[in-house]
């Protein structure tokens, strides 16, 4: 017998030229269902003007991310009763430190850019890729075999970074990991791009980004991994060793 | 403060702090560890007073001992290294313009020359006291 | 259409200092934060403070007698524990810069401040 529970779907509401509201959808769910299963069901039954953004349904387009009750999800993934219990309320709203476009839906071209101005790659050489405990030692002719990065440029890091609530101008944690994907080394332009005010200096080691990472990038190890390319790099620079 | 619109470009990196002036602040923070550690030992155990501070007269007779102002301006100078590059950290993530920056940055140098100007100067007024 | 709303503003630094619903590095931040602020207004006062001494001992003496205030005890106790929070904190962040404790900084935190606590209740003792 499926279980069932009453919950309150509260919905963040922001519409041109309207003031930002919540609207309340009282519903019956399934808690081994997802978040975005109760948002979708609302928009499909109960109010068709709700925006938002979804694609893959699981977990590698990263178009879903939402805050559920304050904190950072990719929704397709977050199972209902993870996040809440029977009877309460569930509390979705946009992803902070985004221009919201309309209800859920937030623009996410600054970041996009900010991913492009360091060359972050979506595919890379299996060799190149982290992967932990590789079955087999990796031999040179491994690299014509790609692998998608784990980033899915979710955004999920950019709204939970405390920085990024002050400066639009950092480039936040996922641009800056995909430069440590990269790496000072096999790209000296970035070095300009990262030793900067904007760059690597201005993580303030939380660590939210790691935290609320659904993809395994673990983007604060990666911006410590760049300190240390970037502060070898200069120093590198200044006995002339570049 | 720039505003983010739905078509700007991403900017230029900007240079208001680096690899240097990072690694100034974290090498003055355990320096600062050591140092501040001594001076609290020595400013609240070593006095004569029942509570362990040191009275005028003890800290004059301390300063006779030429190594005593030679740590303590040594303490003053990285401390407020330190504290303005900090401060200067904290103003830089909320995004200020060149301008405001190039302000704040030119008042906390001012303020930590003064700061280590008149740190000097008491020193040796305290030391020539004795 | 107003895209500025939900968007970066230095009026949010507000919400450094709230971590409410986040991890314990962002209660590790607002900490470091908090104790920078309070430190540095501290450094200050004591610069100001310590010109009495180049004023003769009556003056400086009779700051001495102030020192004894239970505000002003309290007051000195908070800067001391913040210099204690505010310093161990920072060797986190200096280590995990350099890639050591990385993937444990939740623990290397939760070990410093255990040592925070440790010196915190010692110098208590001492003081009271």
């Amino acid at each position: 017998m499926t279980e069932t529970w009453n919950i309150t779907l509260r919905v963040y509401r922001q519409k041109d030229g309207e003031a930002p509201h919540f609207d309340n959808f009282g519903m019956e769910v399934n808690p081994d269902e997802y978040v975005l299963d109760a948002v979708e069901r609302v928009w499909a039954f109960h109010d068709r003007s709700i925006c938002f953004r979804h694609a893959c349904h699981h977990s590698t387009c990263g178009a879903c991310g939402m805050r559920v009750n304050g904190a950072e999800k990719l929704t397709c993934i977050t199972l209902i009763r993870d996040v809440t219990h029977n009877g309460a309320t569930l509390k979705v709203e946009p992803l902070r430190n985004f221009p919201v476009v309309s209800d859920l839906a937030v623009d996410m071209g600054h970041f996009y850019r900010k991913m492009e101005r360091v060359g972050a790659r979506s595919v890379l050489p299996v060799p190149e890729a982290e992967i932990e405990n590789p079955s087999r030692e990796w031999k040179p002719e491994d690299a014509q075999y790609l692998r998608l990065s784990d980033c899915i440029e979710c955004g999920l890091c950019i709204s939970a970074c405390p920085v990024m609530a002050t400066t639009a101008e950092y480039l936040g944690p996922a641009p800056l990991a995909a430069a440590q994907d990269n790496g000072i080394r096999r790209k000296p332009a970035l070095l300009s791009i990262v030793d900067c005010e904007d760059g690597v200096w201005r993580c303030h080691s939380v660590f939210e980004c790691t935290t609320v990472c659904p993809s395994f990038v673990d983007p604060a190890r990666r911006i410590m991994d760049l300190r240390k390319q970037v502060v070898g790099a200069r120093f590198r620079k200044l006995f002339g060793k570049a | 403060m720039s505003q983010t619109t739905l078509s700007s470009p991403v900017s230029e990196p900007r240079p208001g702090e680096n690899t240097w002036i990072w690694l100034i602040k974290i090498v003055t923070g355990p320096l600062l560890i050591i140092v501040l550690g001594l001076h609290l030992a020595v400013n609240h155990y070593l006095g004569t007073m029942a509570s362990g501070l040191m009275t005028y007269q003890d800290i004059i007779q301390y300063y006779q001992n030429p190594i005593i102002p030679t740590i303590e301006i040594i303490f003053l100078v990285t401390v407020v290294t330190h504290c303005l590059i900090g401060l200067r950290g904290i103003i830089l993530d909320t995004n200020p313009s060149r301008n405001v920056l190039s302000i704040v940055t030119w008042l906390l140098v001012i303020l930590g020359v003064s700061f280590v100007g008149y740190g000097i100067w008491l020193a040796v007024a305290i030391a020539s006291q004795g | 259409m107003d895209i500025t709303r939900n968007q970066p503003s230095a009026g949010r630094f507000w919400s450094w200092f709230i971590p409410i619903r986040r991890d314990i590095g962002s209660w590790a931040f607002a900490l470091n934060r908090v104790t920078a602020l309070g430190l540095t207004f501290y450094l200050f006062l004591h610069l100001v403070i310590l010109g009495k001494l180049a004023q003769g001992p009556g003056a400086y003496d009779e700051f001495l007698v102030l020192t004894e205030n239970p505000l002003i005890k309290l007051g000195e106790w908070a800067v001391a524990a913040a210099a204690v929070l505010h310093g161990l904190n920072g060797i986190r962040i200096i280590l995990t810069s350099f890639g050591v404790g990385v993937t444990r900084q939740k623990q290397l935190f939760y070990g410093f401040m255990a040592i925070a606590i440790v010196v915190i209740l010692f110098f208590t003792a001492r003081m009271y």
